[in-house]
């Protein structure tokens, strides 16, 4: 629901953007985006505990944002804006010894697992970047600079099957995990993710027709999507996209 | 109105692709670096953390001389064990006896698997050592004399027991042997409740210890709620358990009926199985989905079975919760029929039905095993049952067939 509210807000704001606001300041140009994210949340460096990718999949991840451009001198220019969109993806990996808690209801399951785990993400995200602009050519800008992110809506959960967990430690209580719904471990951690984000993005625009224009770029989390003091899963997970997309110039 | 030169316009859609390109290929590197993060930088393997002793086995020249019989040679040990124990005859000698081990890969073992040891002295204890160097067990391994059922009525009071260790808080009954040694005899479910219910009081288990028995202590099987992650193993509930036998943790939350390993080598012909039992049954009845279903009244179940623990060419036989009263192996069964609410002790005596004739050999060698069973719902493997369904048992007697 939150998401749809915010996904018309941001619509009027890009219509009043069209109309509206450019003829406040001579200064100023404003920029539609519609992008499509390529990514994952994932560890800087992979654990040893990660053993192989068995599956990798990129849901819908779009994202909507409405940017404004004011520029310095000569070719230096700043933009911020407002960008709304969605990061997930799903992996299925195959891992051993690995760090993991299975927890329901204030009753949990904790200890190293061994065999395979699907992982889903899912965060709705609004940023606002601030990132300074430089012109290649009257075409081609270059851009890049921090970002704060807000997460509205997040989900982290997932499976352990085929294989085994030993509880405490790898000399636990071993209970094994099969295949079948019913006999697979499974996981949320989706309350224990962060609402701050922050990073660094980079990327450039290239207006190719008229007010049309692509652009490419990446999103780089420097804070991990989890709370600090949130341990199960011992490396930092950190957002990590990369974005493609249409560029709409409004005036 | 920013101040682009659109005077050359071709040149400057030019200088736009060349621009593209150029950065594109940085870009693209870029990507690649990013991919990188998430496909190709695998480590190499961590080395084992396990060190498990799987199975061990003992090469003698004359097995008969030692075993009762030749698959006794071999032990598999669950991974919940810590102690592995052959079944060996009077008289065995037991000074030098070199068992081998089947260990988790790359772990090592000291003493080596292999080693001459001297076992007449009680266990050797083994510790073994994970292939990483950071994690090791410590298994003690006997050779038990099996000393021989001297009473022809064997009694089963339960006021033997004790907490299973410091971390895992609940019941486990362990009886003593003629010669002082401990049965391991009997088994229950709590093992499985504990994964899913770990902060549970001892008393909370669903088999525990009561003060107020026919003499002494007796136990109180109760059906209990398993909490949210039952639930969300479709495991809603967990009846109540004891019976002789071994509980595999292992499977108790993949294939629960395999969990269940029912039946221990027994060498006399049980012809009656007697005792108390108290019977409250729960409110609730409720299906494996949680759906309570009105005018059902939950039932206990109490019964004994026993059946050959080899098959035709002499391997190892164990009975599961899907097969111990159906099994082709069931040689007799002694059950309970109508177990209602009752809350004064009441005594039960129920006939062993014999489906073959016994063999006396077969007897005196253990190739039958006895397992007597208790549960406060006869339908809990199936996870169907009343929450809060209770069965006390106390004073419990296998009386065997006299030989003159």
């Amino acid at each position: 629901m939150k998401v749809t509210v915010l996904l018309l807000f941001l619509l009027v704001c890009l219509e009043a953007g069209a109309s509206g606001w450019g003829a406040l300041s001579d200064s100023l140009t404003y920029y539609g985006r519609l992008g499509y994210h390529i990514g994952g949340t994932a560890p800087i460096g992979m654990p040893a505990s990660i053993r192989s990718l068995s599956k990798y999949d990129i849901p819908a991840n779009i994202t909507l944002a409405l940017d404004v451009y004011r520029p310095l001198q000569g070719r230096w220019g700043l933009m911020a804006g407002l960008h709304f969109g969605n990061k997930g993806m799903e992996t299925d990996a195959r891992v051993k010894n690995y760090h993991m808690e299975m927890e329901q209801g204030g009753e949990s399951i904790e200890g190293f697992f061994t065999g395979q785990v699907i992982t889903k993400v899912e965060e709705w995200v609004l940023t606002l970047p601030i990132r300074v602009a430089y012109d290649l050519s009257s075409r081609f800008r270059l851009h890049g600079g921090p970002y704060v992110s807000y997460v509205f809506s997040h989900h982290f959960s997932g499976e352990a099957y085929n294989g085994y967990l030993r509880q405490g430690d790898p000399t636990g209580v071993r209970i094994d995990m099969g295949y079948e719904p019913e006999t697979r471990g499974t996981y949320d951690f989706s309350s224990h993710m962060r609402r701050m984000q922050f990073g660094v993005e980079a990327g450039f625009d290239w207006n190719c027709y008229r007010r049309w224009g692509l652009a490419a770029g990446v999103s780089w989390g420097l804070t991990g999507v989890f709370k600090s003091d949130f341990h199960t899963i011992e490396q930092t997970l950190y957002p990590i996209y990369g974005t493609i997309g249409l560029t709409y110039r409004f005036k | 109105m920013r101040k682009i030169q659109y005077s050359n316009m071709k040149f400057s859609d030019l200088r736009g692709f060349s621009c593209f390109f150029r950065h594109f290929s940085l870009l693209m590197w870029f990507t690649i670096f990013v991919c990188g993060v998430f496909a190709s930088c695998f480590k190499d393997e961590p080395l084992n953390a396990e060190c498990d002793i799987e199975a061990v086995y003992v090469h003698v020249d004359h097995p008969e001389e030692l075993f009762f019989s030749a698959s006794d040679t071999l032990v598999n040990v669950l991974y919940s064990d810590d102690k592995v124990i052959f079944r060996v005859r009077r008289g065995a000698d037991l000074t030098s006896l070199a068992p081998r081990f089947q260990i988790t890969e790359g772990a090592r073992i000291e003493p080596q698997s292999g080693s001459v040891q001297d076992f007449s002295q009680g266990p050797v204890i083994y510790q073994v050592t994970s292939e990483s160097g950071e994690w090791n067990r410590r298994y003690e391994v006997s050779f038990q004399v099996v000393t021989r059922t001297v009473n022809d009525t064997v009694k089963y009071d339960f006021e033997r027991f004790y907490l299973k260790s410091d971390k895992e808080k609940y019941y486990v009954w362990n009886d003593l042997n003629p010669d002082g040694s401990e049965a391991n005899n009997w088994a229950t479910g709590n093992g499985g409740f504990y994964l899913v219910k770990s902060k549970s009081e001892p008393s909370a288990y669903p088999s525990t210890v009561v003060e107020d028995g026919v003499t002494g202590y007796a136990v109180k099987l109760t059906t209990s709620d398993t909490g949210p992650l039952g639930k969300l193993r479709n495991m809603p509930l967990a009846a109540g358990n004891l019976f002789i036998g071994r509980f595999d943790v292992q499977n108790a939350l993949t294939n629960a009926m395999k969990a269940t390993q029912f039946g221990l080598p027994f060498d006399k012909k049980p012809v009656r199985l007697e005792g108390y039992y108290k019977y409250q049954p729960g409110e609730n009845f409720q299906d494996r989905d949680g759906n309570i279903l009105s005018g059902v009244t939950d039932k206990a179940t109490i019964y004994a079975v026993l059946y050959r623990n080899k098959d035709a060419e002499g391997r190892p036989i164990v009975l599961y919760g899907d097969n111990v009263q159906t099994s082709d192996q069931v040689v007799a069964l002694a059950k309970l029929k109508d177990i209602s609410a009752t809350s004064e002790w009441t005594k039960f005596d129920v006939a062993f039905n014999y489906n073959e004739e016994i063999n006396q050999e077969m007897l005196e060698n253990y190739d039958y095993s006895l397992t007597v069973v208790f549960s406060s719902s006869i339908n809990g493997d199936l996870f169907e049952g009343a929450i809060g369904s209770t069965l006390w048992v106390d004073e419990v007697r296998v009386v065997c067939l006299k030989i003159e």
